[in-house]
């Protein structure tokens, strides 16, 4: 059976004498995780842990089922990390920068050559390679960075803030480039962003982060399934027929005044039918809403909340 | 991953030994030296005075040298013990000047935008990194110190004959022993600089400060007590020791050390607590993170 992506275990961390993380404990299952919180919320924190940087005082965190303390050497051989804030060495080239990166994860020296020279024209790179990186732009030094996270060729990929300092087409190849690399591998991926956008693109999974507690774990695949399920309905002529006509095909129906009705479909049935069923019985339907909860709702939800979420919502 | 496909691949080809990997720090840290003229200059004059001690002990040996240039055996200076005390006295103040140019670069370059996790989000530690780095200097130092002193004993030892390599064979020890308690301190020392000060020209400052306030405070201290053991504060002082002790000599070639002289054991002790608190400073500053105390 395969390992969760991520358990988190009781988890505490304290920094400083400050407690920043508090018995965090969850499981994810997903490939590609989002990790998301306000500014202090602890998800840099829970990165590093991640990466053994910080020793957990309490609890524990594993990463496809390796101790991130106790295993720490054999979990970081299979991580690529792309931090948030500058890490580059400016004197060097572009291309020996990200090949020095991989030599050090272990890559031969001609293996690591041409996977960096791979890398730098995958990302887009490609004539800015023998450039220092210190000359390179923002956005030129995030791609930089990215190329040093995937050269090796990792099989845990955690993105802190990728997006940050990119224009809008920049952000979009880079968007672009963490679906592609998720979809062709079978690459667990862990994002770190303030834009839920970001997350939403390339996630399937995210954990929700306030003041170092777990405010929500949401598997956004299910989310979106249950949401394409749910119906509001404004109807002129409607009668019991039709809402009769609706649970004939499975659906479930509630029936509010002025013609109001929510309906709930099961997964085999089309809205197509729904708007049949409306024509048979000269029923207009003068209003219908789609509803689905996007990330910017799930997030604002846990923000709301006032206790501290322990599971699923 | 190929080029013209611009896809990703993962890699499943063979890796490097885990205990190798060290080594590729030291590899590319040479590799950005070598591309300084300075540095080059630096080193080929750092090994010019072993070329004349060569010379020297190869006039010394040969009487037709000796005849040819009017010399008389006599007036010239026994290639013994004291020689080969000049000889690690000169290169290792050498391998001092050439450290505090390469020192302060190696950590720092690191540090200044923030590569260090990098390195260590890698299966790469803290100690496999220092040791990456030490090995720079470490054999960097040697080039310098105990290999061409080394090289000029194996010569004496040929050109003198008589047994003399046999009979002198034991200060082999004290030309490694001494060089590698002095590259050791020099190495940590300008490592630990090089981690806690970023800016390479303040760094070689702090280098030499690091040398000579100590000796200053040590001297005044002595005047003002009335004592000799402020001495244990000049390093250099306390290596001369530890190679006079090594050579089985009383005096020194550039003084004598006498009644009130410091034990041998406290310039052990002094020079290895000196290794001690780098690897304390080293230990504080090379973290992937920082943490905020308050």
């Amino acid at each position: 059976m395969m390992n969760p992506t991520i358990e988190l275990d009781r988890l505490e961390v304290q920094l400083g004498g400050r407690t920043i993380l508090h018995g965090l404990t969850g499981v994810l299952k997903s490939r590609a995780i989002g990790l998301l919180g306000p500014n202090g919320a602890g998800k840099s924190t829970l990165i590093n842990t991640l990466l053994g940087f910080h020793s957990p005082s309490k609890g524990s965190v594993r990463v496809l089922g390796l101790d991130s303390h106790a295993n720490g050497k054999a979990l970081r051989s299979l991580v690529g990390y792309m931090p948030e804030n500058d890490a580059f060495i400016s004197k060097m080239s572009g291309v020996r920068f990200v090949r020095y990166m991989a030599e050090i994860s272990g890559l031969p020296p001609n293996q690591a050559m041409e996977r960096a020279h791979e890398a730098f024209v995958y990302v887009g790179l490609g004539e800015a390679r023998y450039r220092p990186v210190g000359t390179y732009s923002l956005g030129m030094k995030q791609l930089a960075k990215f190329a040093q996270a995937i050269a090796h060729g990792p099989q845990v990929l955690i993105l802190d803030e990728p997006t940050n300092g990119m224009d809008p087409p920049a952000r979009k190849r880079l968007i672009e480039l963490i679906r592609e690399i998720r979809e062709a591998s079978d690459i667990c991926l862990l994002l770190s962003s303030h834009l839920l956008r970001d997350v939403e693109e390339t996630c399937d999974e995210v954990l929700i982060l306030r003041n170092g507690q777990i405010a929500s774990i949401c598997n956004l695949v299910d989310e979106r399934r249950a949401n394409r399920k749910f119906l509001e309905l404004e109807t002129i002529g409607a009668e019991q027929t039709f809402t009769s006509a609706l649970e004939g095909l499975g659906c479930e129906c509630a029936v509010f005044s002025n013609g109001r009705i929510k309906v709930v479909m099961p997964d085999r049935v089309e809205i197509k039918e729904v708007f049949k069923v409306a024509a048979d019985r000269g029923v207009q339907i003068r209003r219908m809403n789609h509803r689905r909860d996007s990330l910017e709702d799930i997030f604002l939800n846990a923000m709301e909340q006032t206790g501290v979420a322990d599971g699923r919502i | 991953m190929a080029v013209y496909k611009r896809r990703y691949n993962s890699y499943t080809g063979a890796l490097s030994p885990e205990w190798s990997r060290f080594f590729v720090l030291t590899r590319y840290a040479f590799a950005e030296l070598f591309k300084s003229r300075f540095f080059v200059i630096l080193l080929i004059l750092s090994l010019v005075p072993s070329l004349f001690f060569a010379g020297y002990i190869f006039i010394a040996n040969n009487k037709t040298a000796q005849l040819l240039m009017q010399l008389r055996s006599a007036g010239l200076f026994a290639v013994e013990t004291q020689y080969f005390m000049v000889i690690m006295i000169v290169q290792t103040q050498l391998a001092f000047l050439l450290n505090c140019w390469v020192g302060p670069v190696l950590i720092a370059g690191d540090l200044t935008n923030g590569a260090l996790p990098l390195f260590l989000s890698r299966p790469f530690s803290r100690a496999d990194y220092v040791l990456g780095k030490l090995a720079v200097l470490g054999l960097l130092l040697s080039a310098v110190t105990w290999v061409p002193c080394l090289l000029l004993f194996s010569l004496q030892g040929g050109l003198a004959r008589n047994g003399w390599i046999w009979s002198h064979f034991w200060m082999v020890i004290p030309i490694v022993f001494c060089s590698a308690i002095w590259i050791l301190m020099l190495s940590l020392l300008s490592l630990a600089v090089s981690a806690w000060v970023k800016l390479r020209i303040v760094a070689t400052g702090v280098i030499f400060i690091s040398f000579f306030v100590p000796t200053g405070i040590g001297e005044m201290f002595n005047a003002i007590m009335g004592t000799y053991w402020g001495r244990l504060l000049n390093f250099s002082d306390m290596f001369r020791l530890i190679l006079v002790k090594g050579f089985r000599e009383r005096s020194g070639p550039l003084g004598q050390f006498g009644s009130n002289e410091i034990p041998v054991a406290a310039a052990w002790g002094v020079l290895i607590l000196v290794c001690v608190l780098s690897l304390v400073i080293l230990n504080a500053r090379l973290r992937a993170r920082e943490a905020v105390r308050g």
